[in-house]
């Protein structure tokens, strides 16, 4: 008995190292190529660590290309994303968690085929509504197409977390003389808070990370979010490789930092949608 | 007004007041979904509609309709030599992804569903890959890949087990399997966190019993967990089918759906079509067909995620 624990054990300590192993290899990969010289990294036999850590990769990618734009286009088009998210999201999560109304059902429904279309299915029909908008090459079709997008998981996260709240006191809220706005802005907001920062982060993250409809709409350099940008590195005719990590891991590392913090209630709230007990 | 006095007469009006809140109007609750409806319609709806109008038409190298064609988009894809390879290798994609990233999963969730030291550190390197844009992970996986300086070739010759580099994603046989490697390994987070949510579920008192009437590890997985755990894994297939759609950039970093469009998907071939080659009818006439699969995907998962709601 005592022996089929300490294997248990064993066989636990093991698997859990390879998972953590392999998890974070590529991630470490990219960090310790980002840190080569230019030598290093095209020399053979290749070499896992770098022979010095240098860090003229991030003093150079500033210079090579407009980093500053691409940071400053990704922040903007992400917040613009989530902004619009969740003023849509918002009141129809309310809505779908507190009414009934005609059209539920269909509502509902609509909301979660949204969240089943990818982009890319829609990418012809998008492209030419956004070509007839005139917004082709602006940051403005990313912040409607992501808001839209990303408005269904929303509204699924939130409307568990308005659900859960207590009907009860709101209508203490109503009696004493509050409006239904009112009471949703005093006491179902900052009561679904969990929810609400989970919901900014996770869309905030989606629309930073998002390629596909970046990479068809934006077609001007100082125009490109960070994704896109790394991208660009392709283009050239040798890849730049100690560059292209130096960009990705400073694209990376606020994200990482920030999912961390919502992991917890991101879980249990997509989840709860599909698997209730 | 209204409010106060259908609040002062009891609890019929309490229930009333529950359905329409105070100053209920019957359409008043639209408003509430407007913005959210709205902003479905012009970013949503329209764009299927479009596409669809699109697949039947005649289209410019901009973008421009110039009339309709009947079914010439549609004729000129089943046409195309390589469109059911591409078809062929989507379907490959999808199954071997869900299949094996779901067995994957279930044995790191059954990991992580054990009380041991360091488990905090497991739970935060499996958030990694989930946070990381796919793109930028599929980019990294293209370096490690890589022929001449890639960390895999560097690391297996080390090892003794290939003599000579392997230019693995320069031939399909070696480069769509890596690339389906990818995708699982970016779908592994998401589908174990699923899982591990339905294993907490399930109550300890069952396994205590199992394990009095005799039964062993192997015995409690097959007869308590995994009857127990149908319902997240139907989740977790559904979900991840869905995800599956996406990966678009890990082809797309990784070999573009070369050589010969012998490694594209779907999506990578209807983005040649549309934004390289500029033939927007057809590439509208594919994304219709997947659409169209998809919307036969999502009608089975709605019904799924309704019939629990009863």
């Amino acid at each position: 008995m005592l022996n089929a624990i300490r294997a248990q054990r064993a066989f636990i300590a093991v698997a859990s190292f390879t998972l953590c192993v392999v998890l974070i290899f590529p991630y470490a990969v990219m960090l310790l190529t980002s840190l080569k010289s230019k030598d290093t990294v095209y020399s053979i036999p290749p070499t896992l660590l770098p022979e010095e850590w240098v860090f003229t990769n991030y003093l150079d990618i500033w210079t090579v290309v407009p980093l500053r734009h691409y940071i400053t286009n990704s922040v903007l088009l992400a917040s613009g994303s989530t902004l619009l998210a969740l003023i849509c999201a918002i009141p129809a999560a309310y809505a779908l968690a507190r009414m009934r109304f005609s059209g539920r059902r269909i509502y509902l429904y609509a909301v979660i085929a949204t969240q089943i279309f990818s982009p890319i299915v829609l990418l012809v029909g998008l492209f030419r509504e956004m070509r007839w908008f005139g917004l082709l090459d602006s940051l403005w079709a990313l912040v409607l197409i992501n808001g839209a997008f990303f408005q269904a998981f929303a509204i699924w996260i939130l409307s568990g977390y308005f659900a859960s709240i207590p009907y009860s006191l709101e209508e203490a809220a109503w009696i004493d003389g509050c409006t239904r706005l009112g009471a949703v802005r005093r006491i179902v907001l900052p009561l679904a808070l969990p929810g609400l920062v989970t919901t900014v982060i996770f869309v905030f993250i989606q629309s930073w990370n998002e390629f596909v409809v970046a990479l068809t709409i934006i077609l001007t350099e100082t125009k490109k979010p960070l994704t896109v940008g790394i991208f660009s590195f392709f283009g050239r005719y040798d890849i730049e490789w100690g560059y292209v990590f130096a960009t990705s891991l400073i694209a990376t590392i606020p994200v990482v930092v920030l999912f961390l913090i919502i992991e917890k209630y991101l879980v249990s709230g997509l989840t709860s949608g599909g698997v209730k007990e | 007004m209204r409010e106060l006095s259908s609040r002062a007469s009891g609890d019929y009006a309490r229930r009333s007041a529950r359905k329409k809140g105070p100053g209920g109007k019957s359409v008043y609750p639209h408003l509430w979904i407007l913005p959210s409806v709205t902003l479905m319609v012009a970013i949503v709806v329209v764009p299927i509609i479009d596409l669809f109008i699109t697949s039947f038409s005649q289209v410019s190298f901009s973008g421009l309709r110039q009339g309709f064609n009947g079914g010439e988009n549609y004729v000129s894809v089943f046409q195309d030599p390589v469109f059911p390879r591409v078809m062929i290798n989507t379907v490959i994609w999808t199954v071997a992804i869900v299949g094996i990233t779901i067995v994957l999963s279930l044995g790191i969730a059954s990991l992580l569903n054990e009380k041991f030291v360091g488990r905090r550190l497991v739970r935060a390197a499996l958030i990694i890959p989930w946070a990381v844009s796919l793109l930028i992970t599929a980019v990294i996986w293209k370096w490690i890949f890589d022929f001449r300086y890639g960390t895999l070739n560097l690391m297996l010759q080390e090892l003794g087990i290939i003599e000579r580099n392997v230019n693995w994603l320069a031939q399909p046989v070696t480069s769509f399997p890596a690339m389906i490697a990818v995708g699982i390994f970016v779908s592994i987070p998401f589908t174990s966190f699923v899982l591990l949510a339905g294993l907490q579920a399930i109550s300890a008192e069952l396994y205590e019993a199992a394990r009095v009437d005799g039964a062993n590890s192997w015995k409690r997985f097959v007869y308590v967990t995994l009857p127990l755990l149908r319902p997240t894994l139907t989740v977790a297939v559904v979900l991840n089918t869905i995800y599956v759609f996406n990966s678009f950039p890990i082809v797309w970093a990784m070999t573009r759906g070369e050589p010969l469009n012998k490694t594209d998907i779907v999506f990578t071939y209807l983005y040649k079509l549309g934004f390289e080659e500029r033939q927007l009818g057809e590439a509208a006439a594919v994304s219709v067909i997947s659409f169209l699969i998809l919307v036969a995907f999502s009608v089975s998962y709605v019904w799924f995620v309704t019939r629990r709601e009863g």
